[in-house]
């Protein structure tokens, strides 16, 4: 059995290994890329040159003449646009979600007669309901939020009532036992434990908001990322193309990083109990 | 021994979907496999055929028996066969112009004969286009001038051998009844779709009426967006073509600028038809059909305007006489108008370097070739050939 400072080395061990194997696979990918692009297998309007890709980062966080940015917006005001309407529409989705999620959980009438609707919700691709939110709410950002708050909503739901079903009834019963009312279990023992659930279902509504912001910004879609992305399909701009998926990506991880820091601070218990 | 079988089977079914989902995927590629073409060729010949004898298509099919060019083009066809590929790809766009007639009437099919698969493939924009030449799946299409000068500017691999038409009042600037100038539209919103000829003339009437882009809010919507927009009362302008530009006329707009009054100052918008240059390098002959196909279309529209409406109205879904209208806020130039000077022997290689110089300025490209890219981009020889 390793003592307590041999465990702790050995993890921090482990840690820099790991993030050394990620830097590593960064390398090989841009590496691979770099070869690509000198042995000119495709030609620079299908596969640009990493060169071309700087660039056009450059671009958007510069002006020359009258171009401001990339069309028309810096980097960052693209991004804060995109990133305003997630926000958004997960929060809507986390208030709602946990609300839904808790009323399916707990009553198997409710359950019988909304899960159906939620999981019809779910299966639809955001882009196929868009238009008709666009009649209702016009093209402002009201459409895009709504948009992504219908994409963000379902997994949330679901994993709230995964969370709220599976919560032991040993510790239901002993709350109980000890005399707790049923707000007081609800707030104490039934929430807490689910939890872990609903922190798993945020960062996977999070990531699918997320990607939907292309197609939630389709229409007047600039200032935004995902605008910026679409355009790039009328200006044939491959550069801006890939700036836009390394952007979103890494906008992802960070997003995703902030949601499991959350979650160990106010989860401490997840895996141990 | 239950964990072995349930294994097997969960093998067999993926084995089993593996090759459905092949089996599924080969019939889509209509450009690979050496078998599908002539399947295929035969359907788009009984296709033609079909088309031909729509209710529309005999009344132009006995009013096309007069014009000389149809019999100077049979001739060409029965006597030497043109050298063309087993698949044409051309994209096309839902605009009221001859290409629709061509399409409509069956004539690439009809010049071509049973052994070359001719696939029309519909495209929301010039945009759109020109994604697709890049991937290779176009070898003829239409795109617009402003998506074709930036087409250009980036170095895509294609010509423009013909002029669908030049844009006249088919496009326009619409605003609420409560602007009556360009000089009004400061501070307002005005939605156009981006990248598009409408977006070019919107930037060319502000900078024509000397109020500064800036100072407008731009924003980029497709036009049917456009017309929900401006229901629910979002934008104060729009710059957009038909149907949705009629549909806003009819809902109180009142039009500011017109793409007629715009190509008088010269800042002139086409639609263009493009070919690749593999596909035009291999394929002159095919190329030549084309264009004599185009130019028996624009005879039709100068001569039968109501079988060319109808013919148009059929493949836009609407009626012959919102098509006869929208044909009329056009302007048509036949194979002896465009090879002029003013058009594909010179002027509009100008206008797209023109137009290139201009999007720059505007901040809305990024690079401009030098002037001899534009001038290599546009061959009038296709259009000289016809009726020869």
């Amino acid at each position: 059995m390793l003592s307590g400072q041999g465990r702790s080395t050995a993890k921090a061990g482990r840690r820099s290994s790991v993030w050394g194997l990620r830097f590593l696979t960064l390398g090989l990918v841009v590496g691979l890329w770099f070869l690509l692009v000198e042995l000119e297998v495709w030609s620079p309007l299908i596969l640009p040159r990493p060169s071309s890709v700087w660039d056009a980062f450059v671009q958007s966080v510069t002006t020359d003449g009258k171009r401001r940015g990339l069309a028309g917006y810096f980097l960052w005001e693209h991004l804060q646009a995109s990133l305003w309407r997630v926000l958004n529409g997960v929060f809507w989705a986390i208030i709602l979600g946990i609300a839904v999620g808790f009323l399916l959980g707990s009553s198997w009438r409710i359950r019988t007669m909304l899960e159906p609707l939620v999981s019809f919700l779910r299966s639809l691709p955001p882009l196929a309901y868009f238009t008709i939110l666009i009649f209702w709410f016009g093209i402002q950002d009201t459409s895009k939020i709504w948009l992504l708050f219908l994409a963000a909503f379902p997994p949330i739901t679901l994993a709230t009532m995964n969370g709220i079903e599976r919560v032991r009834t040993d510790r239901v019963d002993a709350a109980r036992s000890l005399g707790g009312s049923r707000l007081q279990l609800i707030r104490h023992v039934v929430l807490p434990s689910a939890l872990p659930d609903i922190f798993t279902g945020i960062r996977v509504a999070t990531g699918f908001a997320l990607t939907t912001i292309v197609a939630a910004e389709t229409v007047n879609g600039l200032p935004g990322i995902g605008g910026l992305a679409w355009f790039t399909k009328k200006d044939t701009r491959i550069d801006v193309a890939i700036l836009c998926v390394i952007v979103i990506g890494l906008t992802a991880i960070l997003l995703d990083q902030l949601i499991q820091l959350c979650e160990r601070a106010f989860v401490p218990w997840k895996g141990h109990a | 021994m239950r964990s072995n079988n349930r294994t097997r089977l969960l093998a067999a079914v993926t084995v089993v979907a593996a090759l459905a989902l092949a089996a599924c995927g080969s019939d889509d590629d209509a450009s690979s496999a050496t078998d599908a073409p002539t399947a295929t060729g035969a359907d788009a010949g009984a296709d033609a055929a079909a088309t031909a004898t729509d209710p529309a298509g005999t009344e132009v099919a006995t009013t096309d028996a007069a014009p000389a060019d149809t019999t100077a083009d049979s001739t060409s066809d029965s006597g030497a066969p043109v050298e063309a590929p087993d698949t044409i790809q051309i994209a096309y766009q839902q605009v009221p112009n001859g290409d629709l007639i061509v399409k409509n009437q069956g004539w690439l099919e009809e010049a071509f004969g049973p052994d070359v698969n001719i696939e029309w493939n519909l495209f929301a924009s010039g945009g759109d286009v020109n994604e697709a030449v890049i991937a290779g799946a176009v070898d003829l299409g239409l795109v617009g001038s402003s998506p074709a000068s930036r087409g250009l500017s980036t170095g895509i691999e294609y010509t423009v051998p013909w002029i669908f038409d030049v844009i006249g009042a088919a496009e326009s600037l619409v605003a609420t009844p409560d602007i009556t100038t360009i000089a009004d539209l400061e501070g307002k919103t005005v939605a156009t779709p981006f990248a598009s000829t409408a977006h070019f003339s919107l930037l060319a009437a502000l900078d024509d009426a000397g109020v500064d882009a800036s100072t407008v809010n731009i924003i980029d919507a497709a036009p049917d967006d456009i017309y929900a927009a401006w229901t629910r009362g979002d934008i104060d302008a729009a710059y957009v073509w038909n149907p949705n530009l009629a549909k806003l006329i009819a809902e109180g707009g009142n039009v500011l600028i017109t793409s007629a009054d715009l190509a008088a100052k010269g800042k002139t918008t086409y639609d263009l038809a493009i070919v690749s240059n593999a596909f035009a390098a291999e394929y002159p002959d095919a190329v030549n059909v084309w264009a004599a196909q185009q130019d028996r279309a624009v005879q039709l529209i100068n001569d039968d305007p109501d079988a060319a409406a109808e013919a148009v109205a059929l493949e836009l879904a609407i009626t012959p006489e919102e098509a006869a209208a929208q044909l009329g806020d056009l302007l048509f130039l036949t194979a002896a108008e465009q090879v002029g000077p003013d058009y594909l022997g010179g002027g509009l290689a100008t206008n797209l370097f023109a137009a290139a110089q201009f999007n720059k300025d505007q901040g809305t490209i990024d690079t401009v070739q030098d002037e001899s890219v534009y001038v290599a981009g546009v061959d009038d020889s296709y259009a000289a050939s016809v009726g020869q």
